[in-house]
């Protein structure tokens, strides 16, 4: 009996000593500053990170990963996000919609993931928003541009865990239209991907092109499989139709093999007037090296040599030092998609989805890019991205830009509502 | 006898975990054992065609896109009702199976073998043009599991563990009908056409109205897991009626076992848990996985299943006989 009970100097040791913990405690052990008011933040963060690392497309995955790895490895050094440890897993997307559904749930219930990003096709991205609702989870989209995610799933349909930190649709065709305005072209035509992406872009190519000249005819159009190795006879169709000018969204290993083979056949020279808008990708550049004909506008979600500020420059310089090459466009979107994270939950005093998804909406934020901001009606990143025409440079084993022609994201971006008058571009 | 109540005690402990699971575990568990009994679905049925018939196809994953295109459409432009949309699902999968069927029966062994994967490509190559219906490479995404309205009441069916009940119920079901048919005397004369078909002929039975029939049922399972399926994942990809796909079932039967009845459940099972395993592991999932497939594939003669009953009952044997 007694020795089970306390007696009253214990009781008052113990008192005291509670209260002296809890005087000192959040001193000695709570980080101070900005997230000092965040006592609910608990354990790592942990982001799920997912993108090709299969097949001939797989290039782009390892320009990821890099990405994620430097990004990781910064924050962490610098104390972390709002005083906790980050924490990725990536996985292989392998492109297909059922492997990215898939992917998600393993990352979010299993493992434990607050956030998700990645995601390369614009078929995986449709697939997976509906479930990113029932996950309710952020996704960020670093890769996949479909404009139907951010216009239709995000700001019709509500979904409100989707995000996208790259230049979507928009950027590969209403801007490239911007430019194909002033060239000494009338008769465009394509090869490009056969599914959603390729088929949306050209689309918009067309439209948007068309309410700026009416000389314009769009003559010739080969679609080119997801999986294309061989792409003569799409340039042969191409090359009867004799156009002036060229437009393709092909992209990574199939827009190497393409060039490659366009180039055996005398395309460039016949055809004089050529648009890659995702031609500035650097597995592309590396892949194609000299090539890659002078002259031709390429654009992507972002390149190295834009803008030419010291943010920039340091931040390529960090990147060529951890991984002795130049960072792709995919890198950047994913490198910065971790700093949008960090800088929402820093925010929000929280890693809470519905707090998150208030601290981004409409969140500014500095980034290797530039100034992004997150439109808060349909969560697409508003930030600027040049289309340029290839130049050798001595500095350089590969093509770069020469001349860059900048479409701010304000005059090329579809805006809400994205139905109606005013909603497209030219505005 | 005693060997068949094991068995009946067996596939009651597998009911009673696979509720256990329903009720208590996580989302994820409850996603990957729905992917699991939905692949064993397919590949029981295709099982009836493969260790029943003798007939290796190289084209099911036609009729398995054919449910889950079937009730794609049905769900997104006519009634989301999920009844509704697995009926359209499996006559189209039946329709299918039936025409494709009447030409690729008439064959044997390899020609049958190249005649269904050309038939299956065909169907793969209309749903991947016919963009404007099919969606093309995208497929048809936003496919939303309605509640199941059975006049008097209804079901809620969009969270994952009111979902797994429902899969539940047709893997059950799947299993018990597959079960009669094996046991049927149509059932047993595919098996003998399997073991001996000049007798069976002789016998004056129609070989080709049987392996037709053997054909459209596997099919029409095909099809039932396709529609199974497009509703977990809310989407169908045009990929599910790929050759490659179409490798699934005969890998997933051979791993299990294609001369037993619990064969390819067990495949599925090793199927899917293996490649989840190894993808926690390393980048480089599809050479690892590639490897252990290959390993059991060999090491287990006639299956994981096969293998392990045989190594019982020779026990059994040797005990009998001492």
């Amino acid at each position: 009996m007694k020795k089970t009970k306390m007696s009253r100097r214990d009781f008052m040791k113990a008192g005291l000593l509670t209260t002296a913990a809890a005087a000192l405690g959040p001193v000695a052990f709570k980080p101070t500053g900005l997230w000092a008011a965040t006592p609910n933040l608990k354990g790592p963060i942990k982001v799920g990170y997912q993108a090709v690392l299969s097949g001939t497309l797989a290039g782009y995955g390892a320009f990821h990963n890099m990405g994620v790895i430097l990004a990781t490895e910064e924050i962490n050094a610098a104390g972390g996000i709002a005083g906790v440890k980050l924490e990725v897993e990536f996985r292989d997307s392998t492109l297909a919609a059922p492997e990215a559904i898939k992917n998600a749930r393993y990352f979010v219930d299993s493992w434990g993931a607050d956030f998700l990003g990645g995601i390369d096709s614009s078929g995986q991205a449709l697939a997976l928003a509906p479930v990113m609702a029932e996950l309710d989870r952020v996704l960020m989209v670093t890769h996949a541009a479909t404009e139907k995610l951010t216009e239709e799933h995000v700001f019709k349909k509500g979904i409100k865990q989707v995000f996208r930190i790259c230049t979507p649709t928009y950027q590969d065709s209403n801007a490239a239209a911007f430019v194909a305005k002033d060239l000494p072209v009338k008769t465009w035509s394509t090869i490009s991907p056969k599914y959603e992406y390729g088929y949306t872009c050209w689309e918009m190519f067309k439209n948007t092109l068309t309410k700026f000249r009416s000389d314009v005819s769009f003559i010739a159009d080969s679609w080119a499989p997801f999986g294309t190795t061989d792409f003569r006879a799409h340039i042969n169709t191409i090359l009867d139709a004799k156009p002036q000018g060229f437009y393709s969204t092909e992209w990574a290993g199939e827009l190497i093999s393409m060039v490659k083979q366009a180039n055996q056949a005398g395309f460039f020279e016949k055809v004089k007037h050529v648009m890659f808008p995702v031609g500035a990708a650097m597995d592309v550049l590396e892949g194609c090296g000299p090539e890659l004909p002078d002259n031709v506008w390429i654009s992507g979600r972002y390149f190295f040599l834009y803008p030419d500020d010291r943010r920039n420059n340091d931040w390529v310089a960090r990147f060529r030092k951890r991984w002795d090459h130049y960072p792709a466009y995919v890198s950047e979107t994913a490198y910065s998609t971790f700093y949008a994270f960090k800088k929402a939950v820093e925010e929000s005093g929280s890693k809470d989805t519905a707090k998150v998804i208030q601290a981004l909406e409409g969140m500014t934020f500095e980034s290797p890019a530039g100034k992004r901001v997150f439109r808060k009606e349909d969560h697409q990143a508003m930030y600027n991205v040049p289309w340029g025409l290839t130049v050798s440079n001595p500095k350089y084993p590969f093509k770069v830009m020469g001349k860059q022609i900048v479409i701010p994201a304000g005059e090329c971006f579809n805006r809400p509502p994205f139905e109606g008058p005013g909603t497209k571009p030219p505005f | 006898m005693v060997h068949r109540y094991l068995t009946y005690g067996l596939y009651g402990a597998m009911a009673a975990v696979l509720i256990g699971i329903g009720l208590f575990s996580g989302r994820f568990m409850l996603y990957m054992t729905m992917k699991v009994m939905i692949l064993a679905i397919f590949a029981m049925g295709y099982n009836l065609l493969l260790g029943r018939t003798g007939l290796l196809s190289f084209g099911h994953a036609a009729f398995y896109a054919a449910g889950a295109y079937g009730l794609g459409l049905v769900s997104l432009h006519l009634s989301s009702h999920p009844l509704l949309g697995i009926f359209a699902g499996l006559a189209a999968a039946f329709v299918m199976a039936l025409v494709i069927g009447f030409f690729c029966v008439r064959h044997t062994e390899i020609y049958f073998a190249m005649l269904t994967l050309a038939f299956g490509m065909m169907v793969f190559s209309l749903i991947w043009n016919l963009r404007s219906i099919t969606g093309g490479d995208d497929g048809l995404v936003g496919i939303m599991r309605a509640p199941l309205d059975l006049g008097f009441f209804s079901i809620p069916l969009r969270k994952a563990n009111h979902y797994y009940f429902f899969v539940l119920f047709f893997f059950l079901l799947s299993i018990f009908l597959i079960h009669r048919i094996r046991q049927s005397s149509f059932g047993l004369i595919l098996a003998g056409i399997h073991e001996n078909d000049r007798r069976i002929e002789f016998a004056g039975i129609s070989l080709r109205n049987y392996r037709l029939a053997a054909f459209v049922i596997s099919g029409v399972f095909a099809g039932l897991a396709g529609t199974l399926g497009t509703l977990l994942e809310s989407n169908t990809a045009p990929f599910s009626a790929h050759w490659s796909y179409s490798a699934q079932p005969v890998l997933v039967s051979l791993i299990g076992g294609i001369h037993t009845f619990a064969g390819p459940m067990v495949g599925g099972l090793i199927f899917i848990v293996l490649r989840e395993i190894i993808e926690r592991f390393t980048h480089n999932w599809m050479l690892w996985f590639g490897i252990i497939l290959l390993v059991i594939i060999m090491g287990f003669r006639g299956g994981v299943v096969g293998a392990l009953s045989g190594f019982a009952k020779q026990k059994k044997t040797a005990s009998t006989e001492i």
